[in-house]
């Protein structure tokens, strides 16, 4: 399959084809970079005609802070605060894929117990991003009042991070060779309160957006993408998923504790929006069930195992590491010269960047409503895209 | 529930990656006919707004908060990483240091933080730290948000602690400095009320002293050479850029504030040392 690039100066003056009997004329429209669609500041340029999308090339950049130069003068665990900038509702999984790629290179162990509380505030983190990507999706396509239901839920998960990790959004929590603090002693009687609560609300997202009918036609059909497409552009996550590719890493590289739970891989069938949005609500249902079995049993021992002043230098070469975020593979590429605390070259391989570009192949032909609905089933956050 | 319900997601194994994984495939009903769509809509709007509705009689998870009336009840909880403080450990309750700010800036008409600078308590042994500054917190801090200024005393013949100037408006709040400090001298508090009207109130000296750890003070019997070991720091000020200095056209925090216009008198800009 072959993927067409051209640039958006080519764009600009390409001479506008009206496809009906009226002349018209195809506009070029920016939708962002303050646009409500936009989560933050990502530019679209639309090339319309009337309502239509005729093409659509998303321009990156608004929020590049040029994190992955500023990592070369740091230390691997002054990098990890910066990760939670990056996509910045995972930002525990973000924190464990640093901290995961560079105990393998040092061949750092770690416990049971490290590895079981990782899992848990993981999975925390996954509902609560997905949680708030449901309410940003509703009121994305007006409903407004599923933005305040999105938000509760994520308060509520967040006052459990602020009791054990002391910040509601950025982490900084999961360390090379352990974490920054032991949990809380209530923290599993709090978690465990917590499941069937989210159970009931998840039950209440149902039937305040997934059983509406003006939101299922909103996304039903609407920007279909078979798995061999989402491949060829490098999707991951639910994208990936609800395509009907059922890679996910916790099952297929089984980090972690996610080898010892039963869990499922959530998979759509027709690949268009709707499949995108039900795959994220059924992976929240997942992800209780991976915490109910972990919760009870949380190993004894310590929760570091390296001391905090440790100089961490990588031996020679490349490593590599990635985690299942809320998005998708997010990878930390470090490449190390064996004789500095700090990586030479780091690359951080964040799973929006990949995923923004599927608006290129599937939005044209659609109206600008259908257009926004599919940009919200992608659930991109921006700063990931930039980085 | 109109289109699709949870009863309509269907386990199965799929190969993926050389491994085989139990998958739940999200299934797809026929789409509604015209006649299920008026129906099962008005179905679906109903149940939405009745959810709703009910929240208003049983209001029984309020998660709104009103902030600024509920601060006397507010919780923060223990490790909230707020922000940076010196540990003093001969401090006293922190209700009554609170309430000691409270009355000094009532009387000197200022804003609480500042009123810190007017104690000068005859119990000096309060403000003796645990800081030899020893700069691990600065190598840790991934921003360069703390810069330590060491001078040497003449008392112990030592390097000791000049100031400790933390940059508020550049610190994410990450809690390495804490966890880096040998000597636990610094803690990360819930205060996160920061908001000021000028950026250079920002940068902080945390330590009041000018002075080496709190055990080798203590450790000097006669007082007199004790005091000597001491000298005071402001909350503001030190050679920190913005750090309560003046610049060009910015007089010095405390400072009379210029009263000539700085258009009509553009050749002669005051400039407050």
């Amino acid at each position: 399959m072959s993927v067409q690039i051209r640039t958006l100066e080519e764009h600009l003056h390409a001479s506008p084809q009206a496809d009906s009997e009226l002349t018209t004329q195809e506009y070029l429209v920016n939708m962002g970079p303050q646009h409500p669609i936009a989560h933050g500041s990502l530019r679209v340029v639309l090339r319309l005609d009337g309502e239509n999308v005729k093409f659509v090339i998303p321009v990156p950049g608004y929020v590049h802070r040029g994190v992955e130069k500023m990592c070369e003068h740091l230390t691997y665990r002054q990098i990890i605060p910066y990760t939670d900038r990056l996509d910045y509702l995972s930002a525990i999984m973000n924190n464990w894929a640093v901290a995961k790629t560079v105990e393998k290179a040092l061949g750092i162990e770690t416990n049971a117990r490290i590895e079981t509380i990782r899992t848990i505030m993981s999975e925390l983190q996954r509902l609560q991003s997905h949680a708030l990507w449901w309410g940003v999706t509703g009121m994305d396509l007006g409903a407004y009042t599923a933005f305040l239901y999105g938000f509760r839920e994520r308060e509520i998960i967040g006052e459990i991070f602020e009791e054990t990790i002391g910040a509601r959004l950025t982490m900084n929590y999961i360390q090379p060779g352990g974490l920054m603090y032991d949990i809380q002693p209530d923290f599993a009687a709090k978690v465990k309160k917590l499941i069937p609560y989210l159970h009931g609300c998840i039950a209440q997202y149902e039937t305040l957006l997934s059983g509406n009918t003006i939101f299922q036609e909103r996304l039903r059909n609407i920007g279909v993408m078979d798995g061999a497409e989402a491949l060829a552009l490098g999707c991951t996550g639910p994208i990936l998923r609800a395509s009907g590719v059922p890679l996910d890493l916790r099952a297929t590289e089984a980090y972690g504790v996610y080898d010892q739970v039963n869990f499922n891989v959530v998979v759509g069938a027709v690949g268009d929006s709707w499949d995108r949005y039900y795959v994220r609500l059924h992976e929240m249902r997942e992800s209780l069930r991976i915490i109910e079995q972990l919760i009870d049993n949380v190993p004894e021992g310590d929760y570091a195992t390296l001391r905090y002043n440790e100089e961490l230098i990588l031996p020679e070469g490349l490593h590599y590491g990635q985690t299942e975020t809320a998005r998708g593979a997010f990878g930390v590429f470090i490449d190390s010269d064996g004789k500095r605390p700090h990586p030479r070259r780091l690359h951080f391989r964040s799973p929006s960047f990949n995923n923004m570009w599927v608006v290129t192949r599937i939005a044209a032909g659609w109206r600008i409503a259908d257009f926004i609905a599919i940009q919200s089933s992608l659930d991109l956050v921006i700063p990931d895209i930039d980085r | 529930m109109g289109m699709i319900q949870a009863t309509q997601i269907v386990n199965e194994e799929r190969p993926i990656a050389g491994k085989t994984v139990s998958v739940s495939v999200v299934q797809r009903l026929r789409p509604p006919t015209r006649f299920q769509v008026a129906l099962l809509g008005m179905q679906g709007l109903l149940q939405g707004m009745w959810l709703t509705l009910t929240y208003f009689w049983s209001p029984v998870e309020v998660v709104t908060r009103e902030y600024p009336e509920n601060r006397d009840s507010l919780k923060i909880t223990e490790r909230f990483r707020g922000n940076l403080r010196f540990k003093f450990p001969n401090e006293v309750a922190h209700q009554t240091h609170s309430a000691l700010l409270e009355q000094i800036a009532q009387e000197t008409q200022t804003h609480p933080e500042v009123a810190e600078n007017w104690i000068r308590d005859e119990d000096d042994t309060r403000w003796y730290h645990n800081c030899t500054g020893c700069s691990k917190c600065e190598e840790a801090c991934p921003n360069a948000s703390i810069r330590i200024l060491t001078r040497h005393g003449e008392i112990l013949d030592d390097r000791e602690i000049d100031r400790f100037v933390w940059r508020l408006d550049s610190c994410m709040f990450c809690n390495a400095c804490v966890l880096a400090c040998p000597w636990d001298a610094i803690e990360m508090t819930g205060g996160f009320e920061n908001a000021v009207f000028d950026r250079r109130l920002l940068v902080y000296s945390l330590n009041r002293l000018a002075a080496p750890r709190i055990n080798l003070i203590q450790d000097e019997q006669d007082p007199a050479v004790r005091a000597r070991m001491i000298d005071w720091r402001s909350r503001y000020g030190g050679p920190i850029p913005l750090g309560g200095t003046g610049l060009p056209n910015l007089p010095a925090i405390g400072a009379p504030k210029v009263q000539e216009c700085p258009v009509s008198h553009a050749g002669s800009t005051a400039v407050a040392p």
